[in-house]
Order: structure tokens, then C-alpha cells, then sequence
């Protein structure tokens, strides 16, 4: 069955049709064509399809796409245009972050959702939010230094 | 008589009486004793029609009442394997003393019951007698279904023999001695066995009378949800007072204000039952989840509110080991509130706390919310453990939510940490589960 859905997607109201329980995953990357977030693994485990859902970092490959109706969902197109995602989308680029880059998107989703509700963030707040995101080249440490750098504003 | 024989006789009577008195104490009452009223046959029941389908099924086929009245009753849970076809058996049921598996229910003759007669179908299903003879065991409600009409148990044999008969021959039982004696089962059932219709109350409401058919005669609440007797009949001294059945806690369903339900609305009671989700009360996982999918997601909402209504009337049995209010919702920092288990909370971070947040409350769905729920306030942490091994998944009119299963994943140890973790943070009393606990859950729950 599908239907007529309406999203506010970051900050642009969209409609189409999809099944209501379709992963809100599967409606940005192959219904509205936004690929910047990626599929992992599909089951909440990895992080790397990471979006923001009312300011909070969600999975979005197991959020079926009608439990986001009437909530404001942000992707990694537009974090740059929140504050704390421009803070750390400039200090991922300082520190050289990203090696491959699958689990990027995703990553700096988190980062920014962690700056959003907690401006500084000690090792063990950066541990319990980014566990769930998971980066097979092992780029944690820098990941660990870009979100202090972008929490103290220095680059 | 000899002085001899005399004092042979007399002990033999005593015998007798004693063990006629033990069966009397251990059957207890029936599971509608509570109710006190006086009651009629169904044949002189005006008031009200308790049996039956609903008002909109009423001028149905008879086929088509007979799926009603399947799906009330859950045939199909308990008669289909996970992946094989409907109604063909194979179902696995793990206890003490060895296995047993559910029998294939379609039309085939050779494997399942197509050559049953509607007399042997009824001795089925009301007696626990199969067509050859051989006694049922009680896995089998019959002492439930007793008290289904004879028209609605043929109308579900309607409906059973309208579906397309699958060969499915289902593995043989491994019962150890002497639970592998079914003649058994003849005193067995001459003790536990009602073997009666259900005879309506007329004390009370016509409403009450539909959700006790419903409830005792279908959709059989108290095989789970009420606790075993000596001789693993159910107690209804302590009807719905909850027990742990296959593994999966059946909480506590008696109107206790406290442990049981009530304190919920009549709308959260409807909601958990048509949907498998009450906010603030948790969603329905394992055995329930299923009981929500196949069975009463599909009831009519009049018989849903039947149901409710009967449910207010099971005397209050309180459950001492879990506590008189569920937790309130956990700080939204993973600093503060509970952090003693760092494993469990390690876990915690990397599996669970982007669904489910650090305060309880989901930032994904309120289905997913562990504030409030029982799983996460009962210091066994049973069900807590088991959504961890197996996952759970819940079908609305909006679409599914599902967890992914754990099992794979972690090690016993693992998971043992996770549940401690998670019942010391967002309900009352940490659970002390070992890894050897959880394996024996894992035990009781494989396939």
C-alpha cells in the first residue's frame, strides 16, 4: 500500500509516495535521491545512516518513514547550516578526519547532535555518544580530537 | 472380616479419601469460580449471546466465522513452525522433561486431520482425545477450549478444512519417563479437565459474559498468565497472577492496583490489545507479540472491550517480587543515574542507546520507550534478557518497528551485563543475571 507522505526535510516540505513502512533511509536515498546518507548494515548497529530527527541522532534504516511524520528531519546536506554542524564539519576538516569515508556522514550526524545538547563534552560523554557509530578504518582518535577542537571553537 | 482385614480396609479408605481430598485442594476452582453468580445454560441465556462471532460476522459463511473464531482461539501460533506453512505443526514446545511438537492441523489425511469426523474433532478440541484414541497433552488448552460451543468448534474445523491441506509430517515427541505414558493423560483430564460448555453468569453484564467466553473459552489468557498447580493444571487460586511460560515472564493480569492492571485505563487495556503497544505501559514482545499479530489485532473492538471488561474482574493477586511503582524516567545524562555495570553500560552505548536514549524515553518512537514498562522493572530481568536474544517486532496501521535480535551478537556474558545494566537504570531493582542464566533463557527459547 502506499501513500501520500509530507516530510519537513531539512527545512524544505516534501511529498511522495511511499509505503508507510519504509525505512525513512530508503525514502531519502532512493525516493528524494539525498545519498549523502549512507546504508550500512541495516539494522542500528553500525551509525553510518545517522540523521537527525527533532535535533536528536537517529538510525534512519530502522525508522519507518510514518513514524517521522510531523517531525523536522535533517540530514548531512544540511547539518552544515545548524551551528554546531558547521563547528564540526570545519574542525572534521582540520584534523583530517576521514580516511574512507563511508561511515563519515554518520559520524559527524553525531558529533553535531552530541555539540547540539552537550557544548562540552569530556571523553566519556564522546563515548556514550558516539559508541553506536562504528568506522572500520579506526579513525576514532581523530574523530575524539575534531569534536573537542569544535567544541572549543579552536581549529 | 478378620481384625486383619479390617484394619487393611480402613487404611485403603483413608488412602482413598486422602488422595480424593489431595485432588480436590490441588485442582482448586475453575477458572471462572471467582465470579459467584448463579449460571444458566447457554440455551436459557436471554440477556445476552456470549458465544459465537460478532454482530458484523453474524450473517458470514460459516468458513468465514470459523477464521474469527480460529484466529480468538490462536490456533496458528502454536500449529505453524516459523517459515513453514500455516497450520502444518512442527512447532517445538521445550519443557522439563523433553520436547514436544505441535501436530499439523490442515486437511491432509495422511499427516494431519483429514480424516477427522466433526465427533472427533470435538473430542479434540473439548476432551484432548485424538481420533486413534490417545490422549492430548495439555499443551493442548482443551481445558480451555472446553468451554467453546460445539457450533463454534466446528465452525474453526470449517475453516481448518477450507484452507489448502499441507503433508507435513511433525517430529516425534522426546518425553522422558513418565511423561511419555500418555494414558496418563485419562486421570490427567478426569481431574483437570472442566469438560463443560460455558454456562453464562447472570449476575453479570452481557458485555462481561462475551469477555469471559472470549478470554477463557478463546483466546485461553490464563495457560500463560496463570500459575501451575502440582500437577501443572493451572491455579486459580491465583488466577492471572502471572507465570513465566517458554521462557518469556506472562506479567501479572489481575486488577492489583499495584503489580497487576489496575492501574491502566480502559483505553491503554484496548490499545495493548489491538495494537500490542499502551504508552507509558511498553510494547508486547515474544509469546504476547504474537498473541497481538495472529490473534487479537484481528478482534472486533466490541469484543476487545469485552475482553477488557472481564479482565476488571479477576480478583487482585498481588506479585510481591516486583515493585509497587515502575521507575520514573531516567536522567537524560549517561553520567548520572545508574552507571555501576560498565560493561553493561559499554553495551548499552553501542547497541541500544540510539534507539532507546539514555533517559528510556525513545528518541525514534514511543513504542520503544523502556520507561514505565514491566520488562525493565522486574529484577529477573526475563523478558529484558529475551527482547536482547531475539528481537522483537510489532506491526501497526502505520507500519512496523522492529529490534533486531541480539543473540548472534553477544556473548551470554554480555547480555547478562546489558540486562543488569538496563533494569538498574530504568526500572526499580538491578537484575544479577549470569551468563549461565542467560544461557538457560536462551535454552528455553531455541528452536
Amino acid at each position: 500500500m502506499h501513500m501520500a507522505t509530507t516530510l519537513t526535510i531539512n527545512g524544505e516540505t516534501k511529498s511522495f509516495d511511499a509505503p508507510p513502512e519504509m525505512p525513512l533511509l530508503w525514502v531519502l536515498r532512493d525516493i528524494l535521491g539525498m545519498t549523502g546518507t549512507k546504508f550500512g548494515c541495516g539494522i542500528a548497529q553500525c551509525g553510518a545512516c545517522t540523521v537527525h530527527v527533532d535535533g536528536k541522532a537517529v538510525r534512519s534504516c530502522v525508522l519507518p518513514v510514518s513514524a517521522v511524520a510531523n517531525r523536522t528531519v535533517t540530514t548531512i546536506e544540511h547539518v552544515g547550516s545548524t551551528p554546531a554542524g558547521a563547528k564540526v564539519q570545519k574542525a572534521w576538516l582540520e584534523a583530517e578526519v576521514i580516511q574512507c569515508g563511508y561511515c563519515q556522514s554518520g559520524q559527524i550526524m553525531a558529533a553535531a547532535a552530541l555539540l547540539a545538547s552537550t557544548p562540552n563534552p569530556d571523553d566519556s560523554d564522546i563515548d556514550a555518544a558516539m559508541a553506536g557509530n562504528i568506522c572500520r578504518c579506526g579513525t576514532y582518535v581523530r574523530i575524539r580530537e575534531a569534536i573537542k577542537h569544535a567544541a572549543n571553537g579552536q581549529s | 472380616m478378620s481384625g486383619k482385614m479390617r484394619i487393611l480396609t480402613s487404611v485403603a479408605a483413608i488412602a482413598i479419601l486422602a488422595a480424593g481430598l489431595g485432588v480436590v485442594i490441588i485442582r482448586g476452582p475453575g477458572p471462572l469460580d471467582f465470579a459467584g453468580g448463579p449460571k444458566v445454560a447457554l440455551a436459557d441465556y436471554r440477556a445476552g449471546k456470549p458465544t459465537g462471532v460478532p454482530a458484523k460476522l453474524e450473517k458470514a459463511s460459516l468458513v468465514e466465522r470459523g477464521e474469527y473464531l480460529a484466529k480468538a482461539a490462536d490456533c496458528m501460533v502454536c500449529h505453524t513452525k516459523p517459515g513453514e506453512k500455516d497450520y502444518s505443526g512442527g512447532l517445538a514446545f521445550k519443557l522439563p522433561f523433553g520436547t514436544l511438537y505441535s501436530t499439523n492441523i490442515t486437511a491432509d489425511k495422511d499427516t494431519g486431520i483429514g480424516n477427522y469426523t466433526d465427533q472427533d474433532f470435538l473430542n479434540a478440541v473439548q476432551h484432548g482425545k485424538r481420533r486413534d484414541g490417545a490422549r492430548l497433552y495439555p499443551a493442548m488448552p482443551y481445558t480451555s477450549y472446553t468451554f467453546m460451543t460445539d457450533d463454534d468448534v466446528l465452525a474453526v474445523k470449517a475453516y481448518l478444512f477450507s484452507l489448502p491441506a499441507v503433508r507435513a509430517r511433525a517430529p516425534d515427541n522426546t518425553l522422558s519417563f513418565p511423561f511419555n505414558q500418555r494414558w496418563a493423560m485419562i486421570a490427567w483430564s478426569a481431574v483437570f479437565n472442566p469438560d463443560t460448555r460455558y454456562m453464562p453468569d447472570t449476575s453479570k453484564s452481557p458485555e462481561w459474559n462475551r469477555g469471559a467466553y472470549l478470554a477463557e473459552a478463546l483466546a485461553h489468557c490464563g495457560e500463560c498468565h496463570t500459575p501451575r498447580n502440582l500437577g501443572f493444571a493451572l491455579d486459580n487460586r491465583r488466577k492471572f497472577a502471572g507465570a513465566i511460560t517458554a521462557g518469556w515472564r506472562a506479567f501479572n493480569i489481575s486488577s492489583d492496583k499495584a503489580t497487576g492492571l489496575g492501574n491502566w485505563s480502559d483505553a491503554d487495556l484496548i490499545s495493548y490489545l489491538s495494537l500490542g503497544h499502551a504508552p507509558g505501559h511498553g510494547s508486547a514482545s515474544g509469546p504476547m507479540g504474537e498473541a497481538v499479530d495472529h490473534s487479537f489485532s484481528q478482534f472486533a473492538p466490541e469484543d476487545i472491550s469485552s475482553i477488557v471488561a472481564y479482565l476488571r474482574s479477576v480478583p487482585p493477586q498481588p506479585s510481591p517480587d516486583l515493585p509497587a511503582t515502575t521507575a520514573p524516567v531516567a536522567p537524560a545524562s549517561h553520567k548520572e543515574g545508574f552507571t555501576a555495570d560498565a560493561r553493561g553500560k559499554k553495551v548499552f552505548a553501542s547497541a541500544c542507546a540510539s534507539c532507546h536514549g539514555w533517559s528510556g524515553e525513545s528518541p525514534v518512537s514511543p513504542m520503544a520507550t523502556l520507561t514505565g514498562t514491566w520488562a525493565v522493572n522486574d529484577p529477573a530481568a526475563t523478558n529484558v534478557a529475551q527482547i536482547v536474544i531475539s528481537g522483537t517486532k510489532r506491526h501497526t496501521p502505520d507500519g512496523a518497528l522492529s529490534m533486531p535480535a541480539f543473540g548472534n551478537a553477544y556473548t551470554d556474558d554480555e547480555i547478562a551485563a546489558v540486562a543488569n545494566y538496563v533494569t538498574a537504570r530504568f526500572g526499580t531493582k538491578g537484575s544479577k543475571l549470569t551468563a549461565k542464566d542467560v544461557a538457560e533463557l536462551r535454552e528455553q527459547t531455541a528452536e
